[in-house]
């Protein structure tokens, strides 16, 4: 589709919308530019980030950095989308159908966005929760002499991690754990005390009745590439930006725990056959073959440090289980091996979970403001078409 | 573990208190799981926590320096068995600790915070103004354009809470529990077990505090529930989080900060604010989430107010949010609050631009029976004298003049204003002038569908409703300045005279059509249709023609004579009088039988 074709055809027809007829010259011209350019852009950034060096791990795919590039490159796309929409645009432009229709709808996506991005911020708290008693593991792991009060020690805060991890995200049931961490079983009948699972700290500070997947459902609704003489101008841009939208909030759902996710849809509705949607079907499929993989199990989230932890988790957990004082040579060393990448996991986290929230934080600023300033000048709009007297 | 000096009492300290130890190892003795030690015996608990403090020492005092690899390995041996030993104490203390804090993690008493004299909790006394005190009858069921209703709840909210308005720490629990807790905790941390300590500490109180919110009524709602919900159910919302926000951060919250304090006091100041925020900062993140969804939700007039209560109840507890979380950790959250605020204030400017663009765009043409002020009018200046009461909040918050479209492009669709001569007012004034300036605006545009009298008389009646509502609000009339005042009275005097000009007019056409109908029913009458049937149809025709006619007439005009001097001498003849001349038509009467007769008398 390059712009000849369009405006030919526009010149060819005989257009309701006489607005689009009469910008043609030039300003839509214009619109059609910066569409291409935009559409390219959000392909390069997208494509940049796709494409890790394998000698930097800790920038692997869904890792904690990644996502904060991934973040940034929402960021940018974000901006340069709202500059598109409104720089220069009059209420009356952006009030015309489909707009009128598309508009609002992004808008509603948008509030969509904010409570995921809250229950992200929520969910990253767990992530600490998880960096935290990997911690301890750590600490006793390296203590020398390393002896038995330090291999129960470690098990101990190995198997609190790996409950947290295996959280059935179901709001509410956070008392499904077989193993709760106390060192011995508590006594029945004690009926006047307030039943507190190691685990009801973590419980979701999301409402009720809120569920991940169906947030990401509800927002892939009615996302459908525009059709026709709209192909071209805004309502092609709104669908970019509903896309990219929808993607990003997606990525962060299945990467980092937050409540209820089960059934976390595992398809967008990315269009196979334009050319600068390949980079996101390609993640896409990606991410969702791992999420189908790991999802019956039940697990905390594809961030790519919270799946380290786990597998060096796990394995430390059976050495402890074996371990007898002062332990075999080279199991002891295997395990110190193991311990020295999960220090490292835990630093990683340190560093970048702060950032992170920040980020996110950040995301949701954003879209709040864009929000306003769209709907500030939607207001306007309805204010010069007074039907007064 | 062998020491040089004192061989046999430390042996036998250490062996005494290893034994103890094990004694009480409950993933290997029935009896341990079954008690706690510091639930069953003072002295038990004294006793363990000794075991565990001499075993601590001898790990300090063990000597690490060994001439020989034997000795150096059987040092290691020796220390790891001393660390297993303490591996299990820990394990104990960190059970102990969690049962002794599990115990006494119950919601807030919130009865001690209640005055009993004043209204309970769940009836909160708060005033509501109804939309105006002389709302007429008529006026309830008009126009379902204006029919939000504005309550003006006191912020005196604080009346429902005793001292709620300044912090106040409460004991969270007993002081032998906390005394205990301590004890505890000071091993723990001593052996290296801060971590788990802390991880324990903030998962129990982190539930105990979702106990507190849920007696508070605090709920957990999206924003988009939030958006979703209609704005009446949402103002009660805030009313409640006001009140329950206050109790979280003056009470609950510095409760907590205190409780941590006493607990690891004698560790440093780092591990308790580390603990702290462990406990609260998911909470005090929920709550301010709530806040924050309201500051974003979509603006129009009727949410003006309750957003001011917001922005008050926040700024009012900003001082104490900063004390309370003062620690760099709990940046995040002091930072939240701040740009909540930001946004409330955002959303009160918003709102008030919103509102004036209403007031232009108002386009309900329902004529107003005469006598009655437009329900615009009436709403308009109960929103300004709502305005002045939240005047101070106001002055601070709005900063630029209204904006008032292109002033001088001729555009027909806006009034013109000259800020020129409103120098010195503030910003807030300027805002109140140009709500008047277009109120004004839209009558005018309203009243072009009246006619004559009619028109002068809505007009008038609003604008001096207006004059007196300012004049009756020290405040809306000191702001809104004597000289613009003088203007409004002026318009109102023009109005007067024009109106009284078309009430001379009506009625001289009410006397010319007494006196023509007088003329005509004295000639009519003395006329003869012998046929009774052509008679009868002449009549009909008149009649027909005649009575709809007038009964409109009347129907437009008659309450502004009414509303004059002598309407008698204007209105004569009711519908059925004139019913009743007509029949006299054609009746050949003589001359002298003829007087109009006046049913209505």
């Amino acid at each position: 589709m390059t712009g000849t074709d369009t405006q030919s055809s526009f010149l060819g027809r005989i257009s309701i919308r006489r607005n689009q007829v009469n910008a043609m010259d030039g300003s839509h011209e214009q619109e059609i530019e910066d569409l291409d350019l935009f559409q390219k852009q959000v392909s390069d950034r997208f494509a940049e980030i796709l494409s890790a060096p394998d000698d930097t791990p800790f920038d692997a795919f869904l890792s904690i950095s990644w996502i904060r590039k991934l973040l940034d490159v929402f960021l940018g796309c974000e901006a340069e989308c709202k500059a598109i929409l409104l720089m220069g645009r009059d209420a009356a432009q952006i009030s015309k159908p489909p707009l009128d229709r598309l508009i609002p709808e992004l808008l509603d996506r948008v509030v969509k966005a904010l409570d995921i991005c809250n229950a992200i911020a929520n969910g990253l708290e767990l992530v600490r929760h998880c960096q935290k008693l990997a911690e301890i593991a750590v600490l006793a792991l390296e203590q020398k002499p390393f002896g038995e009060g330090q291999s129960k020690r470690a098990k101990k805060a190995l198997v609190s991690l790996i409950s947290a991890m295996h959280l059935d995200d179901k709001e509410g049931s956070a008392h499904k754990t077989t193993d709760r961490n106390w060192s011995f079983g508590r006594r029945g009948g004690n009926k006047d005390r307030p039943l507190f699972g190691h685990y009801k700290s973590l419980s979701w500070q999301v409402a009720r009745n809120w569920s991940a997947s169906k947030q990401i459902h509800a927002m892939t609704m009615n996302v459908v590439p525009p059709r026709g003489p709209e192909a071209s101008g805004l309502p092609s841009l709104i669908f970019i930006m509903n896309l990219i939208m929808v993607f990003v909030m997606w990525v962060l759902i299945a990467a980092i725990p937050c409540q209820e996710r089960n059934g976390l849809t595992t398809h967008l509705p990315i269009p196979k056959n334009v050319n600068w949607t390949h980079t996101l079907t390609g993640l896409l499929e990606k991410i969702g073959d791992e999420w189908k993989k790991k999802e019956k199990k039940g697990m905390a989230g594809l961030l790519f440090e919270m799946q380290k932890m786990e597998k060096l988790g796990q394995s430390l957990i059976d050495f402890t289980d074996s371990f007898q004082y002062p332990g075999e040579k080279d199991k002891v060393e295997e395990a110190a091996k193991q311990v020295a990448e999960l220090a490292e996991v835990c630093q990683r986290m340190e560093e970048g979970l702060g950032p992170l929230q920040m980020l996110i934080r950040e995301v949701f600023h954003r879209l709040v403001r864009s929000r306003t300033e769209i709907l500030d000048v939607l207001d306007q709009g309805a204010k010069s078409s007074a039907p007064l007297v | 573990m062998e020491l040089p000096e004192n061989p046999d009492k430390d042996n036998n300290g250490y062996e005494s208190a290893e034994k103890i130890i094990l004694r009480w190892d409950s993933t290997v003795s029935e009896e341990a799981r079954e008690k706690m030690i510091f639930e069953t015996d003072r002295h038990e608990a004294d006793l363990y926590l000794q075991a565990v403090d001499e075993i601590q020492r001898s790990l300090s005092n063990a000597s690490i320096s060994n001439n020989t690899n034997a000795a150096a390995a059987a040092a290691a041996d020796d220390q790891s068995k001393v660390n297993s030993t303490i591996q299990i104490a820990m394990a104990r203390l960190e059970d102990e600790f969690r049962n002794i804090l599990m115990t006494h993690s119950s919601a807030l008493e919130t009865d001690s915070l209640f005055d009993p004299s004043s209204s309970s909790f769940s009836t909160p006394s708060h005033h509501e103004l109804e939309e105006d005190e002389t709302v007429s009858n008529e006026d309830s069921s008009q126009n379902d354009l204006l029919h939000l209703e504005l309550k003006h709840c006191a912020s005196s909210d604080s009346s429902t809470y005793r001292s709620t308005s300044s912090i106040r720490e409460v004991d969270l629990m007993p002081v032998e529990a906390v005394c205990d807790l301590q004890a505890i905790a000071t091993r723990m941390i001593s052996s290296g077990y801060l971590r788990e300590c802390t991880q324990v500490y903030g998962s129990v109180r982190k539930s105990a505090i979702g106990l507190s919110f849920r007696k508070l009524g605090i709920e957990k709602l999206s924003i988009g529930d939030i958006q979703r919900l209609e704005w009446e159910a949402l103002e009660s919302k805030i009313r409640r989080w006001i009140r329950a926000t206050k109790v979280c951060v003056r009470i609950l919250f510095a409760s907590e900060k205190k409780l941590c304090e006493q607990i690891f006091e004698c560790v440093g100041t780092d591990i308790d604010d580390a603990c702290f925020m462990e406990t609260v900062k998911g909470p005090a993140i929920q709550l301010f989430n709530f806040a924050e969804a309201i500051s974003i939700s979509r603006r129009s007039p009727e949410k003006l107010f309750k957003i001011l209560d917001l922005h008050d109840a926040l700024m009012d507890l900003l001082p104490d949010i900063e004390a309370v979380f003062d620690s760099k950790s709990s940046d995040s959250i002091r930072v939240q609050a701040a740009e909540i605020l930001s946004r409330l204030a955002e959303a009160a400017r918003g709102i008030l631009s919103e509102f004036e663009s209403a007031i232009l765009r108002e386009p309900s043409r329902v004529p107003v029976p005469g006598g009655t002020i437009h329900p615009l009018t009436r709403y308009v200046m109960n929103y300004i004298s709502l305005i002045s009461d939240y005047k101070q909040t106001l002055i601070e918050l709005i900063m630029s003049k209204p904006s008032t479209g292109s002033r001088y492009s001729g555009d027909q669709s806006t009034p013109d204003m000259e800020f020129a001569e409103l120098e010195g007012k503030t910003p807030l004034a300027l805002h109140l002038i140009w709500i008047i300036v277009v109120l004004q605006f839209n009558l005018e545009g309203k009243s072009k569908h009246y006619r004559d009298a009619s028109l002068a008389h809505l007009f008038i009646m609003n604008v001096h409703y207006i004059v007196q509502k300012v004049k009756g609000s020290p405040e809306l009339r000191e702001m809104i300045g004597d000289d613009y005042l003088r203007k409004l009275t002026g318009k109102f005097r023009q109005a007067a005279t024009s109106y009284q000009r078309a009430l001379g007019a009506l009625r001289e056409r009410f006397k010319t059509f007494n006196a023509m109908l007088e003329e005509v029913h004295r000639t009519q009458a003395t006329w003869l249709i012998p046929d009774t049937q052509l008679r009868e149809e002449l009549r009909i025709s008149i009649s027909e023609k005649l009575i709809p006619a007038y009964r409109s007439f009347l129907g437009r005009f008659r309450s502004h004579i009414e509303s004059g001097k002598h309407p008698e001498n204007y209105i004569k003849y009711s519908v059925e009088d004139l019913e009743t001349v007509v029949l006299d038509f054609f009746e050949g009467y003589p001359p002298s039988h003829q007087h109009l007769r006046r049913r209505s008398q």
